[in-house]
């Protein structure tokens, strides 16, 4: 019998291929100042266009005030402490109506995703309702539930629900069942399935909805209070347009593109957390 | 060491209905294994190899016959069967740590014990220091070995694998089988491997089934009565290498070898898996 020598050497283990280690962190390429300078560029822009605009004059000052009248008009704002009371009213309604609508939304979107029998019978139902802007509920809540805290509370959560559910249930439904087969094999029960498998394979999904609800949920905010409101942000502009002082309208509008900001900001710092073990592709 | 059970096949089949009309996917397949054993089992695609697996590991039901584990009909999953997919299946949301776990998750261990068995296992594929490593900082054989790992923690008394390998380039393929014949040695459980790469089949089996399609059945079973660890560049080994190939006869298989290349799963249509 005859037994031949390979002619190569075996494969031997390739070496373990060095991992990028899980940073959160980019190396900064350019000193703090300089980075900081970058990121300001096209704002610092806008606002010297609007200096030049009203040091011109090419705008009428009564429409568009100087940036250091609506600087001063934000100081006297934040001095008679009317600048806070208001933040202060339409920041908790935000947080109630986003509570109460990512909350249900998130049970609907379950619900929709996991149950066939409620995506047949009420979902249909569902997207009729959420295609009318929330707005256009105004005129019904307010006989309904008054002008009181209520009837923002509902149309802000209205706002956050309906991203927050067609989101989740979209999430739900790509779930991989190449997922599920493998919790079979591992014997999960249902709600190990669910909070396991089911909902984390959904997470970007969902965290989707909740990110798109919370920039809803300070639009409509800000909408219901233009229109239906004596006190907080939206009001202050109301207030600031009868009194014809375009300087408190712009005091407030700044400080509502802030918030936002802000608050889309500190969403994104708890997604990079939460979603971590996602690759970047940019 | 893990107690290694005996599989036995009666007489199974299992249609499935293409409109409206029961098609036969397997027929008549009788084939026992004993404890330990290593069973290949090639074929071309359409011959009922996979199905076969998701009967055994139970994934897929309402079967004709008899699948038996130790006299206990299989009506289901079970820890006592694991499988390795032939994609890694890991969860990107967990760590490698996290993703073995999942096997024990419904064990009865102690939480120092799960850990301390989720330890050897990374060891034993060889992945000591990548615990934390997320699966997408993983390559493509290092996230195969993590599935093997998942699959072997709790100590399941057979291991199925569908083309575990299918997708990996030659040379870790080469390697990885290495690791596999090592694993299979050290913790003696029974293993059956579903390949489309009969060199793979010679080098791991102590038997090879060869099915036919259409609908699948057993064409032959050959033994392996060759040393451990193969040379693959042996007489004997080239020889039963090309007794199974001679098996396919009109070429078919070598021409679906070079064709395979498996469809990525989607929802629709995954039941058809053969």
């Amino acid at each position: 019998m005859l037994t031949q020598q390979p002619l190569l050497p075996l494969p031997t283990a390739p070496e373990p291929v060095a991992v990028r280690p899980a940073r959160h962190w980019r190396l900064p390429r350019l000193p703090a100042a300089g980075r900081a300078l970058i990121a300001l560029m096209f704002p610092l822009a806008l606002l010297g266009a609007w200096a030049l605009a009203t040091r011109y004059e090419w705008i009428a000052p009564q429409i568009l005030p100087s940036p250091t009248t609506v600087l001063s008009a934000l100081t006297e704002l934040a001095q008679t402490g009317d600048l806070a009371r208001n933040a202060l009213v339409s920041f908790w309604r935000v947080v109630w109506g986003f509570g109460l609508g990512a909350a249900l939304g998130l049970l609907l979107g379950v619900g929709f995703g996991l149950s066939s029998l409620l995506r047949d019978y009420v979902y249909p139902l569902f997207r009729a309702v959420a295609q009318v802007p929330v707005l256009g509920w105004l005129p019904f809540l307010i006989l309904l539930l008054g002008m009181e805290e209520a009837l923002k509370v509902v149309l802000v959560a209205k706002a956050v629900l309906v991203p927050v559910a067609i989101n989740t249930d979209q999430g739900i439904r790509s779930v991989p069942p190449q997922y599920l087969e493998v919790a079979r094999v591992y014997g999960f029960g249902r709600w190990q399935q669910l909070t396991r498998v089911i909902l984390p394979a959904a997470l970007p999904g969902i965290w989707n909805g909740i990110r798109y609800g919370l920039t809803n949920a300070w639009l409509a905010l800000v909408a219901v209070e233009l229109l239906a409101s004596s006190e907080g942000l939206g009001f202050l502009i109301v207030y600031g347009r009868q009194l014809f002082q375009l300087d408190v309208v712009l005091a407030a509008v700044v400080i509502i593109g802030g918030v936002g900001f802000v608050l889309d900001k500190l969403l994104s710092v708890i997604e990079k957390r939460l979603l971590r073990w996602r690759r970047e592709a940019f | 060491m893990a107690h290694a059970a005996t599989l036995d096949i009666r007489n199974l089949g299992k249609h499935y209905p293409v409109s409206g009309e029961p098609k036969p996917v397997l027929e008549n397949i009788s084939l026992s294994i004993k404890p330990g054993e290593f069973v290949s089992i090639v074929g071309a695609s359409g011959c009922g190899k996979s199905t076969l697996l998701r009967l055994i590991i139970g994934l897929e039901q309402d079967y004709q016959g008899e699948i038996a584990l130790d006299g206990q009909r299989i009506t289901g999953t079970s820890l006592n069967r694991g499988i390795v997919f032939q994609e890694h299946r890991l969860f990107p949301w967990l760590t490698v740590e996290q993703n073995v776990g999942l096997g024990l998750l419904n064990s009865e261990q102690t939480p120092a014990q799960r850990q301390k068995a989720i330890q050897e296992h990374i060891d034993l594929v060889g992945l000591k220091g990548f615990e934390g490593a997320y699966p997408y900082q993983l390559s493509g054989g290092m996230s195969q070995r993590v599935a093997i790992a998942r699959a072997l923690v709790n100590r399941p008394e057979v291991l199925l694998l569908d083309e575990p390998f299918g997708a990996l380039d030659a040379l870790t393929r080469n390697y990885l089988q290495q690791e596999l014949q090592r694993i299979w040695e050290q913790e003696g459980i029974t293993m059956i491997l579903v390949t489309h790469d009969v060199e793979e089949a010679v080098y791991l089996g102590d038997r090879i089934v060869v099915m036919q399609p259409r609908p699948g059945r057993i064409k032959r079973i050959v033994d392996v009565p060759l040393a451990r660890p193969r040379d693959r560049g042996s007489y004997d080994f080239a020889a039963i290498k090309e007794d199974v190939l001679q098996e396919f006869g009109d070429g078919k298989l070598v021409a679906d070898l070079a064709l395979r290349r498996p469809d990525p799963l989607t929802a629709g249509e995954w039941h058809f898996a053969w």
